[in-house]
C-alpha cells in the first residue's frame, strides 16, 4: 500500500501533523509512538495491540498499576468494548473486532479520537496521577468510602445465610466506622500541629506553611529526590498537553481523512450485540424504588386534588364574580407557576453553586481568610451539616419503608422469621 | 429468614462496605505513621535545609541555586580565603623545620583533612566547578577544623549534582551572611547534630531551591492548562463537534444511545425531584389555608405538583426502558467507585489547585468528622436500599408463585 503523498499546499501542515501526534502521544501515559498512529490510519495490524492497550488505560476507572499491566490483551479488549458501549459509542464495527489484536487498528484509532473529541482525556488522565504536594482533602464525597470492586464472592453458594452472621457483620462494620472516626481525629490533630510548627516556612506566601509531603521531603532527602523527579516528569507531560491543545486542529483535519477512508456502515440489524456494561451502577432496583414512591405520591395527590377541587368549586360559586375576581385568580396562577418553576429548576440543574469537585489543599490560617476561589472550612462545615441532616432524614424514611415491607412479608409468607433491619 | 440468595447479596454488600472501611483505615494509618515520625525528633543527617534566621531580601531572590553567590558574599569569601591562606602560610613556617614536603595549597589541605571531599566533588560540572568549589571548600575547610567530622562525613559535603541536599547548597552564598553576623565562627548552623524537632525549629526550615523552582513551574503549567481549557479555541471545538457528527452519521447506530453516565445523571435528578416533590406535597397538604385566596393557591399548587409527578413518572419509565436494553450483568474486573448520591457530581473540573482554609485544629477535626459521617450515612442508606430491594424482590417472587401455584 503506497503512502499518499502530502500535497504541496499542505506543506505547511505537513510538519504540524507529526508534531501534533507526537504531542498527543507524549501527553498520554505510555502513549504509543506517532508511527503507530500513522500505521493505524492504513489499518495495519501491527498497530492494533498498542491501541487496545492505550484505550484500556484511558477507559479504565482504576489507577494505573501492576494489576492493570498483567491483564491479558483479550480481557483488555473485551473491557474496552463494553466501556465504549456503555458510553454510547456509535460504531458497530468496533464491537465486531477480534479480541486477539490481529486487526482493526483503524477502528481503534477512530474510537480513540471519539473519546478525545468528547472530553479532555489527556488532562483527566494527568489529574488522576497528579502529584499532591499539599495535604489534600476532597470536598465532594465521590471516593469517601467507595467500595473497590464488585462485592467479591467471599462465600460460595452455601446454604441459607444465618441472620446472626448478618448481624455480626453489621456490628463489625459499626466498629470499623468508630475506628475510622478516632484515627481520623488523631490525624487531623497531627496535621494541624505540623502546619502550626512550620508556619512562615513556605516560599509561597499564600500557603504560609509546609505540608506533610514537603516536610517529609526535608526529613528524607532520598524521598525528596523522587518527588522532585516525579514533579518534573509531570511538568513535561503538562507541556506536552499544552502543545497538543495548540496543535489540535491539524489532528482533527487528519482524522476526518481517516474517517473518509472507512466505508460507511450499514444501519444496525435488529439484534444489538450484548455486552457486559462496565458501569452496572444504575441498577433497575434503584429506579424501581423511585417509581414506587412517585406512584404513591400520585395516588395521594389525585385524591387530595379531587377533594379540594370540589370543595373550591362549591365555595367559588358562592362568591361573586367580577373583574377583580378574575384578576386575583390570574395573579395567583402566575405566582404558583413561578414557584413550581423554581422547584423544578432545583433538580433540573445539577446544583448550581456546586462545591468544587476534586481535592483541595489544606492551609491553616489563624484568621481563616480565603480568596474567592478558595473554600473556607466553616462554610463547608455548614454545607456538610445540612447534608448530614438530609441524609439522616432519608435513612429514617428508608428504615421505615423497610419495616413496612417486612411487616407485609411477614404477613404474606407465613412461617417467616423476622430479621432485624440493619442500620439501627 | 430471608431466602438464601437475597441475604447473600446483603452479606456481599456488607463485606464490600467492610473492605472499603478497611482500605480507608489503612490509608489513615499510613498517613498517621508519617505524621508521627515528622513530629518526633528527626535523625540528624545534616542535609536538611536548616538556615539561620532569614534575612528577607535573600529569601525572595536566589534564582539560581547555590552557584551564583552575591558579590557581597564573594567578597566575604575572598576575605576568608585570604585569611585561611595566611593561616596556612603561618603554619607552614612553623612546621617547616619538621617537614619538607608540605601541602602548600589550600586545596590539598582540604583534601587531607576531609577525605570525603574528593569522593563527592570530582563529578562537578565544569561550569559550576569553579565558583562552587572555591566558595564551599574554604568554608568546608573552616568547618572541618572547628567541627569534628561526624558520623557520615560525605553527607556534610556538598554534592553539586544533588540539589536537594540544598541545605548546604543554599547555604553556600549564606556564609557571607553568617560571617557578617559572627566573624569567623560558623553561624548558628547545627554543629553537633542535636535532636531536631519540628516543634522547636520547624519555622526555620526552608524548601530546597530546586524543588521550589520545579513546584512553581509545575503550578504555572497547571494554571496555563486551566486557562486554555476555558478558552478552548474555536477551531478545535468546531472540528471536534464536526468529527463527532461525522462519526455518528458514518456508523450503523441509529441514534446516539444514552451513555451510562447520562442515565445515572438523569436517575439522580429524578431521585432528587422525587424527594423535593414529596416534601412540597407534605407542606401543602398540612398547610391550613386562612382565606379563599390561599385555598385557591393551595389547590393550584397541588394540581401543578400532580402534573410534575406525572411528568417525572413518564421520564422514569422511558429511562427504565433504556436501561433494560442493556443486560445488567456485573463486570468481572473492577468497577468504578460508586458515585455517592450526595455528591453533586459532574461539576466542571478545574485543573489548578485550590485551597481549603481552616483556622484551628478543632475546625479541621469537625470538618473531617462530618465528612466521614456523611460517607457513613451514604453507606447505611445504600445497605438499607439493598435490603429494601431484596425484600420487594421476595414479595414479587412470592406473589408470582402464589399466582401460578
Amino acid at each position: 500500500m503506497r503512502r499518499r503523498r502530502v500535497d504541496p499546499a499542505a506543506g505547511a501542515r505537513a510538519g504540524a501533523l507529526p508534531e501534533a501526534i507526537a504531542a498527543l502521544s507524549r501527553s498520554l501515559p505510555s502513549g504509543p509512538s506517532p508511527e503507530i498512529f500513522r500505521r493505524a490510519k492504513f489499518d495495519r495490524p501491527e498497530a492494533t495491540s498498542a491501541l487496545w492497550q492505550l484505550l484500556f488505560r484511558v477507559l479504565s476507572p482504576l489507577p494505573a498499576g501492576n494489576a492493570l499491566a498483567s491483564i491479558a490483551l483479550e480481557v483488555q479488549a473485551r473491557l474496552v468494548k463494553s466501556a465504549l458501549c456503555s458510553q454510547g459509542y456509535p460504531r458497530l464495527a468496533l464491537a465486531q473486532l477480534p479480541e486477539d489484536g490481529s486487526q482493526g487498528s483503524r477502528e481503534l484509532l477512530l474510537a480513540l479520537s471519539w473519546l478525545l473529541a468528547r472530553g479532555p482525556v489527556p488532562e483527566q488522565m494527568l489529574a488522576q496521577t497528579r502529584v499532591p504536594l499539599g495535604d489534600e482533602m476532597t470536598v465532594c464525597q465521590c471516593e469517601a468510602l467507595a467500595s473497590l470492586g464488585p462485592p467479591a464472592p467471599h462465600m460460595e453458594a452455601e446454604g441459607p445465610v444465618d441472620v446472626r452472621h448478618v448481624q455480626w457483620l453489621m456490628g463489625k462494620l459499626r466498629f470499623r466506622w468508630r475506628q475510622l472516626v478516632s484515627s481520623q481525629q488523631e490525624q487531623c490533630a497531627l496535621l494541624s500541629k505540623i502546619h502550626l510548627y512550620t508556619r512562615g516556612c513556605h516560599s509561597d506566601q499564600n500557603l504560609g506553611h509546609l505540608s506533610v509531603t514537603e516536610a517529609e521531603m526535608l526529613r528524607d532527602p532520598e524521598g525528596g529526590q523522587k518527588l522532585l523527579r516525579t514533579l518534573e516528569r509531570e511538568s513535561r507531560r503538562l507541556e506536552a498537553v499544552l502543545a497538543w491543545r495548540r496543535a489540535e486542529p491539524v489532528f482533527w483535519q487528519w482524522m476526518d481523512t481517516v474517517l473518509g477512508t472507512c466505508t460507511p456502515e450499514a444501519p444496525a440489524a435488529a439484534s444489538q450485540p450484548t455486552f457486559l456494561p462496565w458501569v452496572p451502577e444504575c441498577g433497575d432496583g434503584e429506579l424501581e424504588l423511585v417509581v414506587r414512591e412517585l406512584q404513591t405520591l400520585e395516588e395521594e395527590l389525585r385524591e387530595a386534588v379531587e377533594r379540594r377541587r370540589v370543595a373550591w368549586e362549591a365555595k367559588a360559586r358562592g362568591c361573586g364574580r367580577g373583574p377583580e375576581w378574575s384578576a386575583t385568580r390570574r395573579a395567583s396562577r402566575e405566582t404558583v407557576e413561578k414557584e413550581l418553576g423554581a422547584l423544578q429548576r432545583c433538580w433540573e440543574q445539577d446544583s448550581g453553586p456546586a462545591p468544587a469537585h476534586g481535592p483541595h489543599r489544606l492551609v491553616r490560617r489563624e484568621d481563616g481568610a480565603a480568596g474567592d476561589r478558595d473554600l473556607r472550612a466553616a462554610e463547608l462545615i455548614r454545607t456538610l451539616r445540612s447534608q448530614e441532616a438530609c441524609l439522616e432524614a432519608v435513612l429514617r424514611q428508608l428504615q421505615g419503608q423497610c419495616r413496612q415491607e417486612l411487616a407485609r412479608l411477614a404477613g404474606a409468607l407465613p412461617g417467616l422469621i423476622w430479621i432485624l433491619p440493619p442500620g439501627r | 429468614m430471608l431466602p438464601a440468595d437475597c441475604s447473600r447479596r446483603l452479606v456481599a454488600e456488607l463485606q464490600g462496605a467492610l473492605d472499603a472501611c478497611a482500605q480507608r483505615q489503612l490509608q489513615l494509618e499510613q498517613s498517621l505513621r508519617v505524621c508521627r515520625r515528622l513530629l518526633q525528633a528527626w535523625e540528624p543527617t545534616g542535609t536538611w535545609a536548616w538556615e539561620p534566621p532569614p534575612e528577607p531580601e535573600t529569601n525572595e531572590e536566589d534564582p539560581l541555586p547555590a552557584c551564583t553567590p552575591s558579590p557581597q558574599d564573594l567578597k566575604e569569601l575572598e576575605f576568608l580565603t585570604q585569611a585561611l591562606e595566611k593561616a596556612v602560610r603561618v603554619r607552614r613556617r612553623i612546621t617547616k623545620a619538621g617537614e619538607r614536603n608540605k601541602a602548600p595549597s589550600l586545596k590539598s589541605r582540604s583534601i587531607v583533612t576531609s577525605p570525603g571531599t574528593t569522593a563527592s566533588t570530582p563529578p562537578q560540572s565544569p561550569g559550576q566547578a569553579g565558583g562552587h568549589a572555591s566558595d564551599t571548600r574554604p568554608t568546608k575547610g573552616l568547618r572541618q577544623t572547628t567541627v569534628p567530622a561526624k558520623g557520615r562525613p560525605e553527607r556534610w559535603l556538598p554534592s553539586v549534582r544533588d540539589r536537594t541536599r540544598a541545605g548546604i547548597g543554599a547555604r553556600a552564598p549564606r556564609p557571607g551572611a553568617g560571617l557578617r553576623n559572627q566573624h569567623m565562627a560558623p553561624s548558628a548552623a547545627p554543629q553537633a547534630p542535636e535532636a531536631f524537632t519540628l516543634k522547636e525549629k520547624g519555622h526555620l526550615l526552608r524548601l530546597p531551591a530546586a524543588f521550589r523552582k520545579a513546584a512553581s513551574q509545575n503550578s504555572s503549567l497547571w494554571v496555563q492548562l486551566s486557562s486554555m481549557q476555558t478558552s478552548d479555541s474555536m477551531d478545535a471545538a468546531a472540528a471536534k463537534t464536526q468529527f463527532l457528527q461525522n462519526i455518528q452519521t458514518a456508523s450503523g447506530g441509529s441514534q446516539p444511545r444514552l451513555s451510562a453516565a447520562e442515565v445515572e445523571a438523569e436517575a439522580r435528578r429524578l431521585r432528587k425531584a422525587c424527594s423535593l416533590l414529596r416534601l412540597r406535597v407534605r407542606e401543602e397538604l398540612s398547610a391550613a389555608p386562612m382565606d379563599w385566596m390561599q385555598e385557591y393557591r393551595c389547590l393550584l399548587t397541588l394540581e401543578g405538583l400532580q402534573a410534575m409527578v406525572g411528568q417525572c413518572l413518564q421520564r422514569l419509565q422511558e429511562l427504565r426502558a433504556a436501561v433494560a436494553e442493556r443486560p445488567p450483568l456485573p463486570c468481572p474486573v473492577g468497577r468504578p467507585p460508586r458515585a455517592s448520591p450526595s455528591c453533586g457530581g459532574g461539576a466542571e473540573p478545574t485543573w489548578s489547585p485550590r485551597l481549603l482554609v481552616y483556622s484551628s485544629t478543632q475546625e479541621l477535626q469537625t470538618l473531617a468528622a462530618l465528612k466521614l459521617q456523611v460517607a457513613v450515612l451514604d453507606q447505611q442508606i445504600h445497605l438499607e436500599k439493598v435490603l429494601l430491594e431484596e425484600e420487594m424482590g421476595v414479595q414479587q417472587r412470592s406473589a408470582a408463585l402464589r399466582r401460578t401455584g
